[in-house]
């Protein structure tokens, strides 16, 4: 039997939708499950309607699910919103206050339940163990998370929680449910794992040193967890005033010498765009994430997009290299952040990183144990490295475009650097010739850049049609290439995860193979689409685009192809 | 043992002839020869404007970076290195104006450096419009009708927001200057020295007379600059006297001292652990 469950927890911000999904999660991860968890709110902190929606798979899985089989409807608004989403054989749980009656709703006494077990409080795990009752969950394995969870908070609140539980389990003991399953003890299969959480984690393998941020969603959460971490690590994280003086903080930190990182959205990200410029001409490695959500302006705070790929790869006035990634999944993210410090730092440039808030606040299991790297590799030069330090010159011109970098006050070599053109000894100069060096100098990296960047991940590449999208999407692709290809479709896909500067060659190997392709994109106007046009001449035929903040169901996918492929 | 010469850059100085940066200038290699720091253990951040290429015309570590945007990029300098020697060069504009609200928090947060303010009232590097701190009526080609705002007071800024160091010197008077920026940088904290600077190109109103005759030194006044209320009244003087010397002065504790983790030395000293973090990883 294979499984492949949906749950979908649904009520008002604050009535504690988020810590009851990530009960369900520890449970399935427990019990050696895969997940993926999304989060869907709204930006207040309290009322409206928010859901966690967390698909249970024997199998590793990567994107949402359209149908629910088991809705636990914290309100009434939850019930009439998403009835409509149930699969056949669903149910819906619902306090029996908010009503009862309708065939596939089963209204159980929460409330009632919650005060005999020691009050409201208690409200969520009486619904977590009627939900987990009704899947089938042995009753050993919600009360060995319980105590993961609560175990810290005392005897008492234990002991309440477990009654809480075994409250939630006999109300639904007579009540049938096609859904459920049987559970196997298996061991876990990697740790749950968010993408900003992921991110954090990589920040951390690159090195990261200092931090500077301001509060942004969908970008917070990375913040939180690296802060959460602060105290074991030569890390400092810094809530700053605003956007710019994050970036010039992390600008002026990584000057003398430490990696450092910031983090925001589109908004934020407008702010930071001078100081990109300031790291482009003064060859200043710094790393930022740009978690994406709909915009433009304060757009949709909470929900997620992928529209700022064109602005990323040309934020700042003028001309410079820099390096842009947009990882699909939280286990690639810890990998790219890492090496997002490693190349910025070897080439001297800014590195952005692009996710969005689908990427940052979904729950996946890890696939693979995240490695520390044995040694960070620095590329920073000492006097003992100069003929003649006091000749130092902190914008030589080299064949790589790379000039030896030496921090400030470390030596005897002077560090000077001008945020106006300047010479190879790093003053002002407005002289022709040292304008030409410079901008010449820098690009002259570009080509070793191009080098380091992966070409777009292939997915059943030798087929005849190819969706092609990047980022977050992957997930959702390529489960609708899987339906498409049991279908008897001949169809694959293409993931680009690094982005910029654009692997071009590798582009082309890719797309001449097919003979039609059709973007996949959260945008309204395929951006990825016209770079590829751009930068390869190679024209789509087609685009399957969601704008609308919420993120990509597979079968959505598998609905737009079917416009254009019969 | 250092010596002026050691400072001397060879890169050709761009200011005015006459213009009162080149009194800062004298008065910030004077303080730094008699501090006996040496070049190599100097770094200067500016912003930009024509106080912000100061550390060009010096020989020294310097980060020349965005107009307004001096201090946040040595607050993260000092966050990474804590033992760097920090001094911070801006103008009116660069600091009040575009650079405001990063000196507001820079004051919150007291870290360790030096900022000196080239105040001359005018945007000299743009040619001569008003700046945050040009008096009301002043008269310039952008505002022909003259400024219609307020002047900046970001001496009595910094002292609401409980500046430790708080001063305002005068290029005019450089061994008065020196003696300040000397001060400032022995200091433990964030310090402010706001600087009446003579632009001799724009600013026509605020000359070297002009101040001349109205500066007092509160130094020669032995005036103790321990009280918030007398400094408040000092630093809201203006007109026909000018005080100029250390207004305030009180330490407390600065921003890296806060942070535990720097107790183990500069950020930049400290060496990556992979079994560290692959506990983390493997929680
Ligand atoms: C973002 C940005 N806006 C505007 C400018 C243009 N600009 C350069 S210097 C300056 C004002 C300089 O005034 P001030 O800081 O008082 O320095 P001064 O030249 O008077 O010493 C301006 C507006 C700039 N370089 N960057
Ligand atoms: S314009 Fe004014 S401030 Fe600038 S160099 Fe000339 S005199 Fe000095
Ligand atoms: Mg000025």
């Amino acid at each position: 039997m294979s499984i492949d469950i949906t749950v979908k927890i649904g009520g008002e911000a604050g009535q504690g939708i988020q810590t009851m999904g990530h009960m369900l999660a520890l449970v399935c991860r427990e019990a050696g499950l895969y997940l993926m968890a999304i989060n869907d709110f709204e930006s207040r902190i309290r009322g409206g309607h928010s859901f966690f929606q967390i698909r249970i798979c024997d199998k590793p899985v990567q994107a949402p699910h359209h149908k629910v089989h088991l809705l636990v409807a914290l309100n009434r608004e939850t019930y009439d919103l998403h009835k409509g989403q149930l699969a056949s054989g669903g149910r819906v749980i619902m306090d029996e206050i908010d009503g009862s009656g309708e065939g596939d709703l089963i209204a159980l006494p929460f409330s009632e339940l919650a005060k005999k077990a020691g009050g409201m409080i208690f409200a969520n795990t009486v619904a977590a163990g009627a939900c987990l009752a009704l899947l089938g969950t042995p009753f050993e394995l919600f009360k060995k998370v319980l105590s993961k969870q609560f175990g810290k908070k005392g005897a008492d609140v234990l002991e309440k929680n477990y009654y809480a539980a075994e409250l939630g389990y006999q109300v639904v003991k007579e009540v049938a449910f096609k859904w459920s399953f049987e559970w196997r003890a298996d061991k876990p299969k990697g740790a749950l794992m968010d993408g900003s959480k992921a991110i954090a984690l990589g920040a951390l393998a690159g090195d990261c040193r200092l931090a500077a941020f301001y509060p942004m969603s969908p970008a917070t959460g990375i913040m939180t967890h690296l802060s959460l971490l602060s105290d074991r690590f030569p890390l400092i994280v810094e809530q700053v005033e605003d956007e710019i003086a994050a970036v010039n903080a992390i600008i002026g930190a990584s000057f003398a010498g430490t990696r450092a990182m910031t983090s925001t959205s589109g908004g934020g990200f407008c702010l930071m765009t001078e100081g990109l410029g300031l790291a482009g001409i003064t060859e200043t490695p710094i790393v930022i994430v740009n978690a994406q959500r709909p915009g433009p302006a304060t757009g949709l705070p909470t929900r997620t997009a992928q529209g700022d790929l064109h602005f990323v790869i040309r934020a700042s006035q003028d001309e410079f290299p820099r390096f842009v990634f947009a990882p699909g999944m939280p286990d690639e993210a810890y990998e790219i952040t890492s090496r997002a410090f490693h190349l910025s730092e070897k080439y001297q440039v800014p590195a952005i990183i692009l996710i969005d808030q689908y990427l940052a606040d979904s729950m996946y299991i890890a696939q693979k144990p995240y490695v520390a790297p044995e040694r960070i590799e620095r590329f920073i030069a000492q006097d003992d490295d100069m003929e003649n330090p006091q000749q130092y010159k902190r914008f030589a011109v080299t064949s790589t475009g790379v000039s030896p970098r030496a921090l400030p006050c470390a030596g005897k070599a002077l560090v000077v650097i001008s945020s106006d053109e300047h010479r190879e000894d790093g003053h002002i100069s407005e002289a022709i010739p040292d304008r030409i060096a410079m901008v010449d100098k820098r690009n002259a990296k570009v080509p070793f850049m191009i080098k380091e960047m992966n070409p777009p991940k292939e997915y059943y590449g030798e087929s005849g049609t190819l969706l092609v999208g990047w980022g977050s999407t992957e997930g959702a692709v390529k489960e609708a290439v899987d339906r498409l290809r049991d279908e008897g479709s001949d169809i694959g896909c293409l993931n680009f995860v690094d982005l910029w500067p654009f692997p071009a060659d590798a582009a082309v190997d890719a797309l001449k193979k097919t003979k039609q392709f059709l973007m996949v994109e959260q945008n309204s106007t395929a951006q990825l689409g016209q770079l590829l046009r751009e930068q390869t001449g190679f024209v789509h035929s087609g685009a399957i685009l969601k704008y609308d903040g919420r993120p990509f169901y597979p079968n959505e996918i598998v609905d737009g192809v079917k416009k254009y492929v019969r | 043992m250092v010596g002026i010469k050691d400072y001397e850059s060879l890169y050709k100085n761009q200011w005015c002839p006459g213009c009162g940066n080149f009194g800062i200038l004298e008065a910030m290699k004077d303080a730094l020869v008699s501090l006996e720091i040496l070049p190599e253990k100097l770094l200067i951040v500016s912003g930009i404007g024509q106080a912000a290429k100061t550390p060009h015309f010096l020989k020294c570590n310097m980060f020349h970076a965005l107009h307004g945007r001096a201090l946040p990029l040595a607050t993260g300098a000092k966050l990474a290195n804590h033992d760097l020697k920090i001094l911070v060069n801006s103008g009116d504009g660069d600091c009040y104006g575009e650079g405001g609200n990063h000196f507001m928090h820079a004051i919150r947060r007291n870290v360790d450096l030096t900022l000196l303010v080239h105040n001359n009232k005018t945007y000299g590097l743009t040619k001569g419009q008003a700046s945050p701190t040009s008096d009301f009526g002043m008269v310039t080609p952008m505002q022909p009708r003259g400024v219609i705002s307020e002047p900046f007071n970001g001496l009595a800024v910094a002292l609401a927001l409980g500046a430790g160091f708080v001063a305002r010197g005068f290029s005019g008077n450089r061994e008065h200057l020196s003696r300040l920026i000397r001060e400032g940088m022995q200091f433990k904290g964030f310090s402010l020295i706001d600087i009446m600077q003579p632009c001799v190109s724009f600013n026509r109103i605020n000359t070297y007379n002009w101040y001349k005759k109205r500066a007092y030194d509160l130094f020669e006044e032995d005036y103790m600059p321990d009280d918030l209320e007398n400094a408040m009244k000092l630093a809201r003087q203006w007109g026909d006297r000018i005080p100029i010397g250390v207004l305030y002065r009180k330490e407390k504790q600065n921003f890296a001292k806060h942070i535990d983790v720097l107790n183990k030395g500069p950020l930049i000293s400290q060496q990556y652990d992979p079994a560290r973090l692959q506990a983390v990883l493997d929680a």
